[in-house]
């Protein structure tokens, strides 16, 4: 993920609307897919989006450049992906039927029946570095975790997705 | 190896991290060898695929949406001039120096670096800093129309790009109608947005647009529209300094004089401000299209009118030192020898003939946002809110000019006076209910006694809002907001007829997290613990105390003292110093912090909350302000009790 022109980001720091709008319009996917994998819900993931965005506009000041801006903004994504799903008492895990895309339903169904097949915490570094392509070190500092929890993780998350699809039976 | 190493591995390597030769070495051997794991391999890259190509979902566009939420419920922004929170340090103390000394420098280098007609001033025909602020003040209120043209050259915007040309146009008519056109006459090396802009003004509606500023050569245009705008918004402001610079240099700690010429045939001074102070001169930069970017500390030196203030040629040569070339390299900006300016604006032509009517039409667009401010006759208020306003003549000696209420049914009047440039903006509700004071002014603004007997509670002037007092009265709650000067508002203030009474204990009482928050004056403190409350000897210049808490906890009572500018909050921001009875400093919460001696005393400092903490005495002290660096702490700091 491209992080935005240093520029633009300083323009937003500052206060500049129309800086923070192209930053918006850079990131709104990444943060939309996230908060939609997160919670499972497509309002959901429109009021996390815009929660975000909201966030970080507010805190941009406080972003020091330590990590990279995406990282910083999933972090945010998350913490409200987190907040939201409390406040509507659904942070336990669940499964909703997947609507709105044009793939296949039958690989989406799977992939999504294998998803919910491992935990929150295998889940979660799975996404960040399988759907939106983020380096260990970057989803170590969403997370929160050491790059080494990341790699072990990311293992178990494949070895049990490939499980609950039976990826592997050539192999068995 | 075995499987599950092999896994791990094979799965770091799927997601591009490196592994050791040693690692690659021995998971190719073992691989050859074991299907079992090229079985993994194959598995995970299906997984990838069907991760990655089918559980994307469509994704709304939720930019309007957004852009919408923000601009309502978080913080103004739109041409609102900010500065970046935590500043690179600055030269606090040297401020304190003679102006002669900082006069003689400003000359020798002035002499040789400004380009124009120049002459080297005669000995004591300098003016003194607090001449050109007094100045400057004193001519807002009389200001009431005013036309110029600029032009515009600046250095570097990027390597293709080397120097652009570009014409600005203002138009200004008392008290709140302008414009501002920025024409680009640059010819760009390959097919680009030029950096056109236009700001249109015309009392309760605002009109700005321009191309957004984007990373490629060719950029949308924005336009942002507000309607019902409060008189004086700072969140849909006029940039009334291109004018005169009444909040760049109207604090004269903070400007130091350079000399006197003349520009455009006309006698001048010029002055010099580092580049955060002087944001006000480049409104442009925050309206639209591409700019290069500046260094906080980068100086700014303007030129001005000696007979009316006017700017009339604001150039930035660029900061010296190690922090400001990281900086630049950071923006992969040339070398840029400090005394070339990289940023030019010179006045064209300048009067004060007033503009046609025309000149502020602001444009059809389809897209507003509505600031809730409805413009009403004053006899109308009392039906409208309920209650018959406090609404003077005049306030401050500036006349009567609008009254606004509330689009919803928030029972509150708003009036405003104004004279050329001046503003006092008086608000009241008859049903204040808050737990500070009414209006933008926190539980912290200082007490300030008004001729004639009565109390109010003062702010500094800030990026977001002008100089402000809360009025706590009988039956009512006023607040008023202004660019005058303290005294002049303090003196509006006492000629209201309300008398202000002190902050009830609603507000001056807080519960937060099981300890008791009491404001209380310094002698109430004083005498509640156990220990001297001295002040500092040293503060930067114009800081003074603005309150006292006393913070009552279960093992002991501390105190709490804020400090701020008495005139304007240019970047410092409130200085805090809590004092509480302890024998050892709290435990470490910050990776960075770092030891100090604080004169006879060790301390601990934590740049990130720009804090430092000591014990002396068996008193903790913490010290903190976000835009002072751990040197300007440190000096603040041994003043404290010291030689006392």
């Amino acid at each position: 993920m491209h992080d935005p022109d240093p520029r633009t980001l300083l323009r937003a720091r500052e206060g500049d609307l129309g800086a923070f709008e192209d930053l918006v319009r850079q990131f709104q996917g990444d943060v939309w897919r996230f908060a939609y994998h997160f919670t499972r819900d497509r309002a959901l993931a429109d009021d996390v989006t815009q929660e975000t965005f909201l966030r970080s506009f507010r805190f941009l000041s406080t972003f020091r450049g330590d990590s990279k801006f995406s990282s910083w903004l999933f972090r945010i994504a998350r913490n409200c992906a987190m907040d939201q799903m409390r406040a509507r008492n659904m942070y336990a895990e669940r499964v909703t039927p997947i609507a709105g895309s044009a793939v296949d339903p039958q690989a989406r169904v799977e992939l999504h029946a294998a998803l919910d097949a491992v935990s929150a915490e295998h889940r979660e570094p799975f996404l960040l570095v399988e759907v939106f392509g983020l380096s260990y070190q970057e989803a170590a500092d969403v997370l929160g975790v050491r790059v080494g929890t990341i790699k072990s993780r990311m293992h178990r998350a494949r070895r049990a997705m490939m499980d609950a699809l039976a990826l592997e039976e050539e192999a068995r | 190896m075995n499987h599950e190493q092999a896994e791990r591995l094979l799965s770091a390597r799927i997601d591009g991290e490196r592994l050791s030769s040693r690692q690659t070495v021995a998971l190719e051997h073992h691989l050859a060898s074991c299907a079992q794991c090229r079985a993994f391999e194959r598995g995970a890259y299906r997984l990838r695929e069907a991760a990655r190509f089918e559980v994307a979902p469509a994704v709304p566009d939720l930019v309007d949406e957004i852009m919408a939420t923000i601009g309502t419920a978080a913080k103004p922004a739109g041409l609102r001039v900010v500065r970046p929170t935590r500043l690179p340090p600055r030269r606090l103390l040297p401020r304190l120096a003679p102006i002669g000394a900082a006069l003689l420098v400003g000359v020798l280098i002035g002499s040789l670096i400004v380009g124009g007609p120049w002459h080297r001033p005669e000995n004591g025909s300098a003016l003194a800093a607090a001449e050109v602020a007094d100045g400057i003040s004193a001519a807002a209120a009389h200001l009431d129309a005013y036309q110029a043209t600029f032009r515009i050259v600046e250095a570097d915007l990027s390597p293709d790009v080397p120097e652009r040309d570009l014409t600005m146009r203002v138009w200004f008519h008392a008290p709140e109608r302008f414009r501002l056109d920025v024409v680009d006459h640059t010819e760009y090396p390959a097919p680009t947005t030029p950096t056109d802009l236009r700001l249109v003004v015309d009392g309760s509606r605002w009109y700005a647009s321009g191309p957004a500023a984007c990373p490629t050569a060719e950029c949308p245009q924005r336009e942002s529209v507000v309607r019902n705008r409060l008189p004086f918004s700072t969140d849909a402001p006029i940039p009334t300094d291109l004018v005169l610079p009444i909040s760049t240099l109207a604090d004269a700690d903070r400007l130091t004089v350079l000399g006197q010429g003349t520009v455009l045939g006309r006698p001048a001074v010029q002055v010099e401000v580092p580049f955060e102070r002087a944001r006000p001169l480049f409104p442009f930069v925050e309206i639209g299209g591409d700019w290069r970017p500046f260094f906080a500390n980068d100086r700014v030196r303007i030129w001005l009118d000696e007979r009316n203030w006017f700017p009339l040629k604001w150039a930035v040569y660029p900061a010296t030192g190690a922090e400001r070339d990281a900086w630049a390299l950071r923006f992969g900006l040339p070398d840029e020898p400090s005394l070339r300016p990289v940023f030019t604006v010179t006045a064209l032509d300048v009067s004060t003939r007033t503009p046609s009517p025309g000149v502020f039409r602001i444009p059809a667009s389809a897209m507003s946002r509505d600031q809730g401010a409805r413009s009403v006759g004053l006899s109308e208020v009392a039906r409208d809110v309920g209650f018959e306003p406090v609404a003077p003549r005049t306030v401050g000696g500036l006349d009567r000019y609008r009254v606004v209420v509330p689009t919803d049914d928030t029972a509150r009047s708003l009036i405003a006076y104004a004279d050329g440039l001046a503003f006092v903006n008086l608000g009241e509700t008859r049903t204040w209910a808050g737990t500070a004071p009414f209006g933008p002014i926190g539980v912290q603004a200082e007490e300030v006694p008004l001729a004639g007997g009565g109390i109010g509670y003062y702010e500094p002037s800030t990026d977001l809002h002008g100089r402000r007092l809360s009025i706590h009265a009988a039956g009512t709650d006023l607040y008023l907001e202004s660019n005058l000067p303290r005294p002049a508002l303090l003196a509006a203030a006492a000629a209201l007829p309300v008398r202000g009474l002190p902050m009830p204990d609603a507000w001056r009482v807080h519960e937060v997290a099981g300890a008791t928050i009491e404001r209380v004056s310094l002698e109430a403190a004083r005498s509640a613990v156990p220990f001297p409350v001295q002040l500092p000897r040293t503060l930067p210049a114009g800081f003074g105390l603005a309150s006292v808490e006393l913070v009552e906890a279960g093992y002991g009572n501390g105190v709490t003292l804020y400090f701020r500018d008495r005139d304007a909050d240019a970047g410092i921001g409130t200085i805090r110093m809590h004092l509480e009875p302890a024998q050892a400093l709290p435990p470490a919460t910050s990776a960075s912090q770092s030891a100090v001696d604080v004169g006879d005393a060790h301390g601990r400092y934590t740049p990130d909350r720009s804090e430092l903490e000591w014990i002396r005495s068996g008193v903790y002290h913490s010290l903190d302000a976000p835009g002072l660096d751990l040197s300007e702490l440190v000096s603040i700091a041994r003043s404290i009790g010291a030689g006392v």
